[in-house]
């Protein structure tokens, strides 16, 4: 199975990835987004159980504290629905994805023994006056380097 | 497996020229010709991997072809035309003064992965600064990141490897205003590319644990898709480590990140103009953390004598680190032992692959395991893939197939020098007309040159960078009162007490760059930036004597004579002036090509030469900074200002025509940099900054704003050589060799006593009501402006 695991500042604490974004897109001349919530995605391939999932999302990917997560299982781009107003970006295969070497790794450490394969990718759930052009704006000229990384948008 | 056999063998001309392209090889016509020359000597064809080793190791990048190469260089002066042959640029200007000037404390020049030094009786400091421009065009993070990377693995590769104590860099960018309309289809804003760039060297160098302490960022629009990244380390290291000696039966040992397609091509590639469709496999991606592990472990490897020879995997790969070791001996390689990222890579692509955070070491055959051990202990991947032979061949196996035999002495010596063209005329350039100006607008002008994108605070960057982390920096690279009160320092100096026991000595680092004046003359830009590094490097407190410099061209396509020409004129420049200053140039590299095409219209970029500058100061406890100290000390103008506004900040923002680019007097200067070093050792300067883009006044606007200060000037007491020059002029040129100096009243005799003989004069002094007052009673111009003011003005342009 192939789960996504979700992280995301929990409510009450501050989201500097997604501060930083806001700033960040006025920067880039883009007016009108009001917030942006960051949420970190792995994806985890391989034959672990949701109960391994459960482990390595609480243990190792979250900080107990101040984040909250969620675990999918993983659609394919066809099934997949894409939340309104959000992005996501994903490392193109073949480009060395240093965050997942180092999450690979660290599974392993938790005890897990089965054989993985981790992505990692970035979503962006926006909020404000936005349109397909703006997301399409944002996502080229900002969040991602289409070189080396893909982005859905909705 | 896949491996080709190319035929080359029957191939005219036009094929041969085809075949080059389509595989990305780089090589001309005529270095694929003695490539088919030597296969038909030996009666094959090449494989792909001997073909891509050949273009590995021929690279401009790797073999530096058009500084090594034949020059004919035409100059026309005065209606003269002037022909010089070159038949090897950098020998016959750098390298030559190097040779010529025999300083017995430079400890290795030229040869090795960074130049090395003189620091104390046991240990030497090592060097290097690196480009990393095509990279970082295509993706800026992981482009800056691998480029600071590069070059510290640089540093670990030079002899037996040396420990990494700080970081230096320096940038060129588009505009960050440019319109999202004019930016080419497929390449990154400027701003963005700034701010990745940044981004990855912030990363990068903060995780590795080496402090980024002194740097310089330069905004040009023609730098919009060719950024320019250089990346420089400065380490320390054992005198007795600082030569590699490679013995057959040694083994290859590949250490640290393992090998996937990243970075296919870089070496070839950095020799191909950039376009829309420029080979995305050549982007690199950077892994700090595998670096750190590799830096701490070798170090202790080292320590322990367990390797004879060590080099980084940069451009080119395994194919040039292992060919590097091996050149006078031998290797033979079997790739399938390589630690690969995932299946699926042919042999070729394993040799030249440019994965990032791999080191070859060269190792005897009794310490195989106890390295192995080491590296197993930190968790480091190590793994031998070959063995150094006495056959003067380079051999690749693969799953016991041979896919390469070559002689060495056909890698490394058989490139055929290529001859090229280079012309320079003079250009005509007239004084500009007089710049007169109301004290109103010249009020505003000093801060407009303050705010200006090339003069501005470049704190945003530098907050970014840790550059206190190993407790060692001494001057840092913003200075002044606080947070909020700050004003950009000369030099970094670095107190390496931790890793050399009770020393006082301490390591100087600066830079010089200026290509706005290489717009008019690239000698004169040459010139000046080599004082400016200097300079800079004398006013924190460096003896003038014990520095030493490295040289980075960036240059456009030298296959124009008009480019190669400025080219030859700039080493030129590196060479007189080298022999005039007495300073060795220890190192150097260049990245040439640097243009672009947009819709058909190929641009080049603005010619770049950074003189880094490195010194040793015998007491850090002579250093100075440049914040105004105390109220009621006196202020001096050592130097003459001369009317050079050619290439100014001032002449730029005012668009001013013609002027002349500062020019400069070795022989003044040199005794200057004496005289203020002296000054400092005998205690006698409380703040010492140099004059350079902005001129006096923002110089001494800097150092009041920074001291929390106001100054009293009066304009007139300024020594000029030229009595029309209006009060503009004086306050806004560019003038070389100048220093401003507070000193106490009570060392005044003293000081001015050093200086007799000089052009100087004492042009004011600090005063307690944090106004900056200048008056010229010959031009019946009075300024007062507040200091919060100027620095606001300073402080506003680059809050990203």
């Amino acid at each position: 199975m192939i789960f996504e695991i979700e992280i995301k500042t929990k409510k009450g604490f501050s989201d500097p990835h997604g501060i930083h974004t806001v700033s960040e897109i006025e920067g880039i001349g883009i007016k009108g987004v009001k917030s942006v919530d960051y949420i970190a995605v792995y994806r985890i391939s391989g034959g672990i159980t949701v109960k391994q999932a459960e482990e390595i999302a609480f243990e190792l990917l979250s900080d107990k504290i101040t984040e909250d997560f969620c675990i999918k299982q993983y659609k394919t781009l066809e099934q997949k629905k894409i939340e309104n107003n959000s992005i996501e970006v994903w490392f193109k295969t073949g480009v060395t994805d240093t965050v997942s070497e180092s999450v690979s790794k660290a599974i392993k450490d938790l005890g897990i023994n089965e054989e993985v394969a981790v992505k990692t990718g970035k979503k962006y759930r926006l909020k404000g006056e936005l349109n397909t052009s703006k997301l399409k704006k944002i996502a080229t000229r900002l969040l991602a380097n289409t070189l080396i990384q893909e982005y859905l948008i909705k | 497996m896949n491996v080709n056999i190319i035929e080359i063998l029957n191939l005219k001309d036009k094929q041969l020229v085809e075949l080059s392209k389509t595989n990305v090889l780089s090589l001309s016509l005529v270095e694929m010709k003695e490539v088919q020359k030597y296969f038909k000597n030996i009666k094959r064809n090449p494989t792909d991997v001997e073909l891509e080793t050949i273009a590995q190791t021929w690279s401009e990048h790797c073999k530096h072809k058009t500084l090594t190469g034949n020059i004919e260089y035409c100059e026309e002066k005065n209606g003269k035309k002037i022909i010089k042959k070159y038949k090897n640029l950098l020998k016959e200007t750098i390298f030559k003064a190097t040779v010529e000037l025999n300083k017995k404390w430079c400890l290795s020049v030229f040869k090795d992965n960074a130049g090395v030094i003189d620091f104390d009786q046991k240990n030497g400091v090592a060097f290097k600064v690196e480009t990393h421009n095509h990279p970082s065009a295509l993706e800026p993070y992981g482009g800056s990141a691998t480029g600071i990377g590069g070059v510290i693995r640089d540093i670990l590769g030079v002899g037996l490897g040396a420990k990494p104590l700080a970081n230096t860099d320096v940038f060129c960018f588009g505009h960050p205003d440019t319109k999202f309309s004019e930016v080419p289809e497929g390449m990154h804003h400027p701003k963005r590319i700034a701010k990745g760039v940044v981004s990855g060297v912030r990363d990068y160098g903060n995780r590795m644990g080496i402090p980024t302490v002194n740097g310089a960022v330069f905004f040009d629009k023609g730098y919009m898709a060719n950024p320019l990244v250089y990346c420089g380390t400065m380490g320390i290291i054992p005198k007795n480590k600082t030569d590699k000696e490679v013995k057959s039966g040694d083994l290859v040992l590949v250490v640290g990140g393992r090998t996937g397609r990243d970075g296919i091509h870089g070496a070839t590639f950095s020799s191909v103009e950039l376009d829309k469709e420029s080979d995305v496999s050549a982007v690199q991606i950077g892994n700090p953390i595998v670096e750190k592990k590799v830096l701490d472990t070798m170090l202790k490897a080292r320590d322990l004598k367990l390797y004879r020879g060590v080099t980084d995997c940069g451009a080119g790969g395994l194919s040039s680190a292992v060919g590097e070791l091996g050149e006078k001996t031998g290797v033979i390689v079997e790739l399938e032992k390589v630690p690969l990222k995932y299946k699926g890579l042919n042999p070729w692509e394993i040799w030249i692959s440019e994965a990032q955070e791999r080191m070859v070491f060269a190792v005897p055959a009794k310490n195989k395991n106890k390295i192995l051990n080491l590296f197993k202990k930190e968790n480091v991947e190590a793994t031998f893939i070959g063995k150094f032979t006495n056959d003067n061949k380079l051999t690749l196996t693969y799953n016991g197939r041979q896919v390469a035999c070559m002689e060495m002495s056909f890698l490394h010596d058989g490139v055929p020098k290529p001859t090229r063209q280079a012309v320079w005329k003079e250009q005509n350039i007239k004084k500009q007309n007089p710049v007169k100006v109301s004290a109103s607008v010249l009020s505003s002008d000093m801060k407009n040159v303050l705010s200006d994108i090339n003069v501005c605070s470049r704190d945003y960057i530098i907050r970014q960078y840790d550059h206190e982390v190993q407790g060692q920096t001494v001057v840092k690279p913003l200075q002044g009162n606080s947070i909020t009160n700050s004003g950009p320092s000369d030099a970094a100096v670095i107190w390496p007490y931790t890793v050399v026991k009770n020393t006082k000595k301490a390591i100087v680092l600066s830079n010089g760059l200026n290509p706005e004046y290489g717009k008019i003359d690239t000698y004169k830009m040459a010139a000046s930036s080599i004082e400016e590094a200097v300079r800079n490097a004398v006013c924190v407190g460096a003896d003038p004597e014990k520095i030493s410099l490295l040289d980075n061209f960036c240059w456009g396509n030298p296959n124009k004579p008009e480019i190669l020409g400025s080219l030859v004129r700039a080493s030129q420049a590196c060479y007189d002036l080298s022999k005039g200053f007495d300073i060795p140039f220890i190192s150097g590299k260049d990245s040439l090509y640097n243009e672009y095409t947009i819709a058909g219209k190929t641009f080049s970029i603005p010619p770049a030469l950074l003189i880094s500058a490195m010194g040793v100061i015998e007491n850090v406890e002579y250093t100075v900074t440049m914040n105004l100290k105390d109220v009621g000390n006196y202020i001096y103008l050592i130097g003459v200002t001369k009317n050079e506004l050619g290439g100014s900040v001032y002449a730029k923002i005012k668009n001013i025509k013609g002027g002349f680019v500062p020019d400069l007097d070795v022989k003044i200067s040199k005794a200057l940099m004496k005289k203020i070093h002296f000054s400092v050792k005998s205690s006698f300067v409380e703040a010492c900054h140099d004059c350079s883009e902005g001129g006096f006044i923002t110089a001494l606007s800097e150092m009041a704003f920074a001291g929390e200060k106001g100054v009293n000037i009066d304009a007139d007491l300024i020594k000029v050589d030229d009595k029309k020059m209006t009060l503009a002029e004086v306050l806004f040129s560019e003038s070389n060799t100048r220093f401003i100096v507070e000193v106490k009243p009570e060392n005044s005799v003293n000081f001015e006593k050093i200086f007799k003989g000089h052009i100087f004069s004492k042009v004011g002094y600090v005063s307690d009501d944090k106004n900056l007052i200048l008056v010229s009673k010959k031009s019946k111009i009075s300024i007062k402006e507040n200091i919060i003011n100027l620095q606001k003005a300073w402080q506003k342009t680059l809050q990203w």
